[in-house]
């Protein structure tokens, strides 16, 4: 593939698993059970949660970031929440659920090798493997089984945020890398 | 002395005259005409259970020198309701505005305290010149999972009140509906009108925030409207128009990803081209036909307009 | 008579390739020689009952005989090797199963299909053509990988050229290759690389509905697209007919080819019932079309 054509295809796949994520979160949170799926639940954010990586970045920081340091933001984000979210999917009580965040994950795997496809296309290193495990060894998981909750809200509430992110990104990406190969092959079509 | 004084309405209120004793002759004016004695307990001017209609400038004059010995103003009002605040972006990402209004007057002065922290830090809400009620706040941070939390605390002299709002960034995320809307026929095809648009003028950034459109339209004389979403463009080709029938249309945008809908845009008005209906014109209509509308030029008759034997005969 | 087992043949139950050659070693116990007075001279080849022409023996030695066949077509089982010792009766030493195949060809034509199931459920079903038959217990196996993800194999049931995977993942070029394998061998089919949305067959459009006819010679269509935009965009194909006629009528396909959930048809007759059916498919045209929706039928207005 072409980088614009990675590139447009990365840009699809982060919409599409962000369409899945609203149907999937809200059948998560429904697991979890009020106040989790209420929508003004707004817990405090703990140590744990705090390790999720945030999608929170300053407006013109974000809007200078080069297209290296842009894709590999996004590389290493999805590459430790897919750690995270592996971490959920074990311990989900309902086959239905379990099975859902198993294809999730996977569609999150796909995330991954694509952006790392299109940073490999553009001629970028792929950052280290994802920065640190998901919890630094000898963390204590969390204390009881609210808290373990609190944890997976913002897990999911971060992963719906840096979709979002990553579509305005890749938005960016594609506009600046057009999918030559794709319109030639549409013209070949008599389009 | 003279000042202002805040009553509620319903309430019972009673007006000294000054340092004048109970039992001093005194007259009370309000606005200039005498109060009738009923209203007197001694020279205590009472008034019960007051309504707005008795706002107004209250005096007191010494009996027999008709020195003014007080006066004032009384404001009859209400305390202020739980205000209703609104909070929305519709210039994402720059920043987001707050809105508010009392649910019911309170016929006197008010003034309003808003505070907005996000997470831990409080940030400014720079008042706008207009309208009065309202305030906009410029964003630092994008794709945040701190909810704002907006508090507007609403004072009068009767009491106070507030409303808080809590949201995340992307909840309150409006765009305004698209402008220069157009709908134009489209020469030669009578089932097609043409529609284009543009990003709302306060939308800062549709390069890096693209917005996606919804359109729908209907012919004036149903009231179904048929609907398409766009994913991006600012133009779209209606290919089902009812062939000769006026149709309105109007366009709503959303940024791709987050938020709501923006309000539908100004009603646009089309109809789709139709062909000259064929009859005998004159020549110089022909002409004229010819020039106004190159889509609906047609080959002059060959025979001779009014060429009795032409038409008689044939 | 013999108690114990006086000889075995090798290879033991082989398998083995259709028109090649084959020689099988019957080998008698040393045992046994001292007790029966028995010899390899004296081994008799069998193919189920019936003898194997001498010509095919050699006696290797004293205990061992083999007996050749060059064109393996000719085998059946059981293979037996059998003793007629002066003055006995014959008697079975051993026996082994014999199998005769042929190695899988490269499975060809490989194809797929992604057909959505329900508004979130998307199952890839290829298929390709097995080769000949093999004449043996041949696996096929459907593979598929992403660049450093290997995915679970498919294992066809009850056949041999198709398999079906649950909840394919849209949006990454994925390889999908077949793999045959039997005793004799195995055989990949050349990789298909594809992202999966682009050979999607979508769920017909749903809901039909049409407008009660207000107009003499127009009538709306309304339905729902069970496929997320943020999967594909879809383009449309619309046909109608007069209820009774056989012939249908089409609304020009570039009239559809764009995102929607409704159309207006006109040009119909006053007071006419007609029904209507609609297909939809990817908007750029990678894919399949869907199945023709639900019928439904309307009625202009009298004039």
């Amino acid at each position: 593939l072409g980088a614009g054509q990675s590139i447009q295809q990365t840009y699809d796949l982060t919409r599409y698993l962000e369409h899945q994520l609203r149907t999937l979160a809200g059948t998560y949170l429904n697991y979890l059970g009020p106040p989790f799926n209420e929508p003004d639940f707004n817990p405090p954010r703990l140590a744990r949660a705090e390790r999720v990586p945030s999608a929170t970045v300053d407006l013109d920081l974000w809007r200078g970031l080069t297209d290296n340091a842009r894709l590999a933001a996004n590389y290493r984000a999805y590459s430790r929440l897919l750690c995270y979210l592996r971490v959920l999917d074990g311990q989900v009580g309902t086959a239905e659920l379990r099975h859902r965040l198993a294809h999730f994950c996977a569609s999150l795997q796909g995330l991954v090798l694509s952006i790392g496809g299109v940073m490999s296309s553009l001629g970028y290193p792929l950052p280290a493997g994802p920065a640190g495990p998901p919890a630094p060894p000898g963390a204590p998981a969390a204390p009881n089984d609210f808290l373990k909750k609190m944890d997976d809200f913002w897990l999911l509430k971060e992963l719906q945020i840096w979709l979002w992110r990553s579509a305005k990104d890749f938005n960016r990406l594609k506009k600046k890398v057009p999918p030559a190969v794709v319109t030639l092959r549409l013209e070949a079509r008599g389009f | 002395d003279s000042h202002i004084q805040y009553e509620r309405v319903g309430a019972d209120v009673t007006m000294k005259c000054g340092s004048m004793d109970w039992d001093a002759a005194v007259t009370w004016t309000a606005n200039g005409t005498d109060i009738d004695e009923s209203h007197l307990n001694g020279s205590y001017l009472i008034l019960k259970n007051v309504d707005l209609s008795q706002s107004g400038q209250y005096s007191c004059y010494e009996g027999s020198s008709w020195h003014l010995k007080y006066q004032t103003y009384l404001r009859v009002g209400t305390p202020p309701k739980e205000p209703v605040l609104m909070c929305r972006s519709n210039n994402y990402p720059k920043g987001f505005y707050c809105s508010w209004h009392l649910p019911t007057p309170t016929y006197i002065p008010n003034s309003f305290n808003i505070s907005v922290i996000h997470g831990t830090k409080d940030m400014v809400c720079e008042k706008d010149a207009v309208p009065k009620n309202r305030c906009h706040i410029r964003l630092l941070q994008l794709f945040s999972t701190v909810k704002y939390k907006v508090t507007l605390t609403v004072t009068n002299a009767l009491g106070k009140n507030f409303t808080t709002l809590t949201f995340d960034e992307f909840a309150i995320v409006k765009p305004d509906p698209p402008e220069s809307v157009v709908a134009k026929p489209v020469p030669n095809n009578p089932r097609r009108l043409e529609v284009s648009w543009q990003n709302p003028s306060s939308w800062p950034d549709p390069e890096s925030f693209p917005l996606k459109f919804f359109l729908r339209y209907r012919p004036l004389i149903l009231d179904q409207w048929q609907h398409v979403e766009l994913s991006d463009g600012t133009s779209h080709t209606i290919t089902d128009a009812y062939a000769g029938k006026e149709y309105i249309i109007q366009v709503a945008a959303k940024d791709t990803d987050i938020g709501t809908w923006s309000d539908w845009s100004v009603a646009v008005h089309a109809t789709p081209w139709t062909e000259e209906p064929k009859h005998l014109t004159t020549e110089a209509q022909i002409t004229e036909t010819t020039s106004a509308s190159t889509s609906s030029f047609m080959a002059p008759p060959t025979t001779k307009i009014c060429d009795k034997g032409a038409v008689v005969g044939s | 008579g013999l108690v114990q087992s006086c000889g075995h043949i090798i290879p033991e139950s082989p398998v083995l390739a259709l028109g090649s050659n084959f020689t099988a070693l019957c080998i008698l116990n040393e045992s046994c020689l001292d007790f029966g007075n028995i010899y390899a001279s004296q081994i008799i080849w069998k193919i189920k009952n019936r003898v194997v022409p001498k010509e095919q023996y050699r006696e290797i030695n004293r205990t061992v005989s083999s007996v050749t066949f060059n064109d393996t077509s000719l085998l059946a089982t059981p293979l037996t090797c059998n003793i007629l010792a002066d003055g006995q009766i014959e008697q079975n030493i051993y026996g082994i199963t014999v199998t005769v195949g042929l190695a899988p060809e490269k499975p060809e034509n490989l194809s797929c299909i992604v057909h959505q199931m329900a508004r979130f459920t998307y199952d890839m079903t290829c298929t390709w053509n097995p080769g000949r038959h093999t004449f043996l217990d041949t696996q096929f196996r459907l593979r598929y990988s992403w660049p450093e993800e290997t995915f679970p194999d498919c294992i066809p049931k009850d056949v041999n050229n198709s398999c079906t995977i649950a909840d394919i993942q849209f949006f990454v070029n994925t390889e999908i290759w077949v793999e045959a394998a039997n005793a004799l061998g195995k055989a990949e089919s050349d990789p298909l690389v594809v992202d999966p949305v682009d050979i999607v067959k979508p769920l017909s459009p749903q809901n039909v509905s049409v407008s009660s006819g207000a107009l003499p010679n127009f009538l709306k269509l309304f339905w729902e697209n069970w496929i997320s935009d943020t999967v594909m965009t879809l383009k449309f194909n619309i046909r109608y007919k007069i209820v009774g006629d056989t012939d249908w009528m089409e609304v020009p396909l570039e009239d559809t080819a764009s995102p929607r959930t409704s159309f207006g048809i006109q040009g119909l007759r006053p007071y006419t019932k007609y029904v209507f059916s609609i297909r939809c498919m990817k908007e750029d045209g990678l894919g399949y079309w869907s199945d023709w929706s639900e019928e439904k039928t309307g009625i202009t207005a009298a004039d």
